[in-house]
């Protein structure tokens, strides 16, 4: 039995078909219904659907079926996503390890130095015969067939700083980044190029692939402003334009977990924005992006994604929920070039029902186009 | 009359973008008639609006021919600079003005969105490269019709 076989269809010509126009309604300005919800809904899609958050990540395509399935629940996106966020480092060596309540976590082998050195990126005629590439091969394979309705091939660079230093120890590669800086950038240099031949790979299956890059690592609580954009904001920079010119994109998602107090200001000169992209930041200090920032900044090159901070997701407290997404909606609903309401980062495996209904509840009341 | 030198491979190109290879000598001949062009010393990139499409010639001199290496094309509209951010190898041969690493919008379907472009803030000149016409426009343009509708 196929994992299709679990999950009624889609409402097709009802919430899908509303749900895809208002979707598209933020890039090309053609406004319908609201304004949309997107909380990252990762391995809580599993959970809600009775799985576990290992069967998420072990099982690809039952972790995105259910992520096609529950979306209509809550009435957020009409599209799947699935990943976790070290794509490719098994490409490059390392081994992963599947948790019962983590995405995949990696267990070396850890490099030094002299290893880094002799590190190269895998060519794209080696990543069709790895780890990552058959993954999404597959996977996306699965969507084709089994929710088509919801395909969108996407390429993830995600963190490229997160997953290069994973290869030598994080704390490693902090150092590294004051002692080592040659090799601390060679070594993030490595995981970009493969990346980029990773999306050339999906690009080349699909006929685009939509890239999600982010940065995770490389945040205020741990680096200056000067070292995010040396390692952070102007790598993904280049990821982003090699991939363009490899066929993939045009859709962007720019993802910047993690604290981003000052060195938001960093991005918008290194990026590339395209006619089809989003920019979410989740935290400055200790508190959520404030959306009327996010829109001073960036409202002339993107679509925006405002917060309502995770941890509330496990508070039981929907009210709490609510008047955060009411304050992220009344703040950034009038960008420009379009608004997203989601959670600072993905939103936890065991959020609270409730809690995913007010972020909903709270579009409906404020984001709703025609009403402000 | 300027004499053109294309390869097979070149001019196969251009017509499966939907182009002819006469457009693209259009281009040309206004760009050299007016020095309304870019160049980085060893080619050329001129733009020029024919019909609903902006079309592009990438061509050299050579040997007192005009050699041909590509041609492309995009549907949105070139609209005002939204950022430049850093110095290119170019220059804009009709002022002299250094060509900047930039972000133009671009209009479609009643739609404004930003790209990456080549941009001379002081004219308000913006040009597409090949890669990000021919590859991310075309696909931008194809979800804008499907998102659209």
């Amino acid at each position: 039995m196929g994992y299709e076989e679990l999950f009624p269809k889609n409402d097709l010509s009802g919430w899908h078909a509303n749900a895809a126009k208002r979707f598209a309604s933020p890039f090309v300005d053609n406004f319908h219904d609201r304004i949309d919800v997107d909380p990252i809904i990762l391995s809580n899609a599993a959970v809600n659907c009775g799985f576990t958050i290992r069967d998420f990540y072990e099982k690809p395509e039952l972790g995105i079926h259910c992520v096609g399935y529950i979306s209509e629940l809550y009435d957020l996106l009409p599209v799947t996503h699935w990943f976790f966020s070290l794509p490719w480092v098994r490409d490059l060596g390392m081994t992963l390890e599947y948790k019962d309540t983590l995405p995949p976590i990696p267990t070396g082998p850890i490099l030094d130095a002299n290893g880094v050195e002799k590190m190269q990126p895998i060519s794209k005629a080696d990543l069709l015969t790895g780890s990552t590439v058959p993954l999404f091969y597959d996977l996306y394979g699965y969507v084709q067939q089994n929710l088509g309705h919801t395909l969108v091939p996407i390429s993830y660079g995600f963190d490229l700083v997160g997953a290069a230093a994973e290869m030598i120890g994080v704390e490693e590669f902090i150092m590294w980044t004051f002692t080592e800086t040659d090799l601390a950038h060679k070594l993030v240099d490595t995981y970009v190029e493969t990346s980029i031949n990773g999306a050339e790979a999906m690009a080349d299956k699909f006929g685009f692939a939509m890239l999600i890059v982010g940065s995770v690592l490389a945040n205020n609580d741990i680096f200056a402003d000067e070292q995010v954009e040396e390692f952070s904001a102007k790598k993904m920079g280049y990821y982003v334009d090699q991939c363009f010119r490899r066929g993939a994109g045009p859709q962007v998602f720019y993802h910047l977990c993690g604290n981003h107090e000052t060195d938001y200001k960093v991005f918008k000169k290194n990026l590339l924005w395209s006619p089809f992209n989003v920019l979410h930041i989740g935290y400055q200090g200790p508190k959520v992006f404030p959306s009327d920032l996010l829109k001073k900044e960036f409202q002339d090159v993107t679509t925006l994604m405002g917060s309502v901070d995770t941890k509330l997701m496990i508070n039981p407290n929907p009210a709490k929920v609510y008047d955060q997404a009411k304050e992220s909606l009344l703040a950034g609903r009038d960008a420009k070039k379009g608004f997203i309401l989601g959670t600072s980062c993905e939103t936890p495996p065991y959020t609270i029902p409730g809690n995913l209904l007010a972020l909903t509840r709270a579009a409906r009341d404020f984001g709703t186009y025609g009403t402000w | 009359m300027a004499e053109y030198l294309i390869s097979d491979e070149v001019a196969k190109t251009i017509e499966s973008r939907g182009l002819k290879v006469d457009d693209i000598k259009k281009v040309i001949e206004a760009a050299e008639a007016a020095k309304d062009k870019i160049t980085n010393g060893s080619k050329c990139i001129a733009k020029k609006t024919l019909g609903d499409v902006v079309v592009y010639a990438d061509y050299s001199a050579e040997g007192g021919k005009i050699r041909i290496n590509s041609g492309y094309a995009h549907k949105m509209k070139l609209q005002d600079i939204v950022m430049d951010t850093a110095d290119t190898e170019w220059k804009y041969v009709k002022t002299g003005a250094k060509i900047r690493k930039g972000h133009t919008n671009l209009s479609y379907m009643g739609a404004t969105r930003s790209a990456p472009s080549l941009v001379d803030p002081a004219s308000g000149e913006s040009w597409i490269e090949e890669y990000l016409a021919a590859k991310t426009l075309a696909v931008a343009e194809m979800l804008f019709s499907q998102k659209r509708a």
